[in-house]
């Protein structure tokens, strides 16, 4: 791998790195398997890039816009779960593919390209250094801002009272807590940060695409399951970092399997390595010596 | 004051299972007053603690606690004067939470949870001091999972955190049925020691008849979704458990006498 690619690599396992804190937050603290990320990562997306692009609006206002919409799929996936009994994943995919067509809709086309536009990455191409080098940096400091922000909320009063309705939610009931409106919320929180992935991921890929979805949910889930079964996750600031070392660690695991020449492998391959590499990283998490039973089991036959 | 009046709840209505389980229940238990519930298996005293804590849906009547008609009201909004504790140690705290995070949530259940950090700063000397009481060292503990605690002192770490803040209610439904002998009575003890200081108004339900006759201060029956027996007072205080145990089975034989009318 060049030094380019890995700082590619960076870059995007940053951006990732928002999608992993928001599966964390529904998959882990919520208990809510949210599907809605595949629409709402396009979403935050296209949002972005029609705000800039056809209404002229400065990219940081349209990134964060971005995010509000993300929010506002989350909480209709969580509404439809919470206020009609509609199975949390069933919602999930019915936002999604609605948001297909939504997509479709704001950027009146299937892609919005952002070339010759002014994005978040130009505002630091007066230092001299070049954007490749720059905006891994920026995205870093970003999911960083974003993970600090996570840990701080679920230390609050509010933020409790969303981890108990997420664990233990007769009891949270019995405490006080809203369980649906903690639903609503968290959702929302976790699908406005998936937003926010696809709002800054489509200003370095240089377009919005209907299609950049695919695979989202996968890519988050895969990253919290790698994180946390490498590195401890007891403590919430563990947990959360270990989600973004995991979305990291697994582009540029999917980076190296594609580069490896001897496995012959092509981008287009992308989605079987993921599935391949959560399958491994599920293995290793169903016991400490998942692997070694394994391969123990496979010599005793 | 809690006031149950003339509340039926019927589930599966209009389907095959459709079942009976409260028939026109109409209960007062004064502020201050300890009750226990006891009654056989069907008979709707957890309905009834279910009623009261929002759980069950009331087809007719009401539920009115110190003067408010709370008979439409949620869960969450009820928890704020009514605290329970459930009959599995595990539903009661939040294992993947701490000690000191499960008892910042019983103090969200009495006023407004807000964005500054839950655990504030002299809540953790005072809740040192609280636990310190039960005797099992969990003062040390504070930050340890509550998953990492025995079934016992899950209990008690529920009882107290359902008396944290100022609630005038607290329900107990079987609490220590899931317990071996020994610590159910410290927890039982402890449920009166906590009822009797904070002067709150109590219903335990209990499969125990020796318990509910020398706990609390009245006790009433269930049958059949009806309330059959309710004594207080010297009445009670003269009752043992075979009396109790004799109304048991008249009950259960006239159960029988009826099935015997329907099946013949």
């Amino acid at each position: 791998m060049s030094l380019y690619e890995i700082l590619g690599t960076l870059e995007t396992g940053f951006v990732f790195g928002l999608v992993a804190l928001g599966a964390y937050l529904t998959f882990r603290i919520l208990d809510f398997p949210d599907l809605t990320v595949e629409g709402s990562f396009p979403l935050g997306a296209a949002v972005c890039a029609a705000l800039i692009v056809t209404l002229g609006w400065n990219p940081w206002l349209a990134t964060a816009a971005g995010g509000v919409a993300g929010f506002a799929a989350g909480w209709a996936t969580a509404y439809l779960n919470v206020r009609f009994r509609i199975l949390h994943i069933l919602a999930g995919i019915l936002l999604a593919i609605s948001l297909y067509s939504i997509n479709l809709r704001i950027m009146s086309g299937p892609n919005k390209p952002l070339l010759g536009v002014e994005t978040v990455f130009d505002a630091f191409g007066g230092f001299g250094v070049p954007t490749y080098i720059v905006s891994p940096i920026f995205l870093g400091a970003v999911t960083l801002v974003v993970l600090a922000l996570v840990n701080l909320f679920l230390h609050t009063g509010w933020g409790m009272a969303m981890r108990a309705a997420g664990a233990n939610p007769a009891m949270a009931e019995a405490n006080g807590i809203n369980v649906g409106r903690m639903k609503l919320y968290g959702v929302g929180l976790a699908n406005a940060m998936t937003a926010l992935a696809g709002a800054l991921f489509a200003q370095i890929f240089g377009a919005a695409d209907a299609y950049m979805g695919i695979g989202v949910i996968i890519v988050g889930l895969a990253s919290v399951i790698v994180g946390t079964s490498l590195l401890s996750s007891r403590t919430i600031l563990q947990a959360t970092l270990a989600c973004i070392v995991g979305a990291v660690l697994y582009r540029f695991a999917v980076a190296l399997a594609l580069n490896a020449d001897f496995l012959g492998l092509r981008a287009s391959d992308v989605q079987l390595v993921t599935a391949v590499l959560v399958a491994l990283a599920l293995i290793a998490q169903y016991s400490g010596s998942g692997f070694k039973r394994f391969f123990k089991g496979a010599d005793k036959k | 004051m809690i006031e149950i009046k003339d509340v039926h709840v019927t589930f599966n209505k209009g389907t095959p299972l459709e079942t009976k389980a409260l028939r026109g229940i109409n209960l007062t238990v004064p502020e201050g007053q300890f009750l226990t519930v006891i009654g056989s298996n069907g008979a709707g005293k957890s309905t009834a603690l279910n009623v009261l804590a929002g759980l069950a849906p009331v087809e007719s009547g009401s539920v009115r606690l110190d003067g408010q008609d709370i008979t439409n009201w949620p869960v969450h909004r009820r928890a704020r004067i009514i605290s329970r504790v459930f009959q599995d140690p595990k539903m009661g705290t939040c294992e993947d939470l701490t000690i000191m995070e499960n008892f910042a949530l019983a103090h969200g259940r009495t006023k407004p949870r807000g964005f500054r950090f839950a655990i504030e700063k002299d809540m953790r000397e005072k809740t040192a001091e609280r636990v310190k009481v039960l005797g099992l060292g969990l003062e040390n503990r504070l930050d340890d999972k509550v998953g990492l605690l025995s079934g016992g002192q899950r209990q008690a770490v529920s009882l107290l955190m359902a008396a944290t803040g100022p609630s005038s209610v607290l329900l107990l439904d079987e609490h220590t049925a899931a317990l071996d002998p020994k610590t159910a009575d410290f927890v039982l003890e402890t449920t009166r020691t906590i009822v009797d200081r904070l002067k709150l108004t109590a219903v335990m339900v209990t499969h125990s008849m020796a318990q509910a006759l020398s706990t609390g201060e009245r006790t009433v029956m269930f049958h059949r979704g009806k309330i059959i027996f309710d004594a207080s007072g010297e009445e009670r205080a003269g009752m043992a458990v075979e009396d109790l145990l004799h109304l048991f089975k008249k009950t259960q034989g006239e159960e029988l006498s009826d099935d015997s009318l329907l099946l013949g």
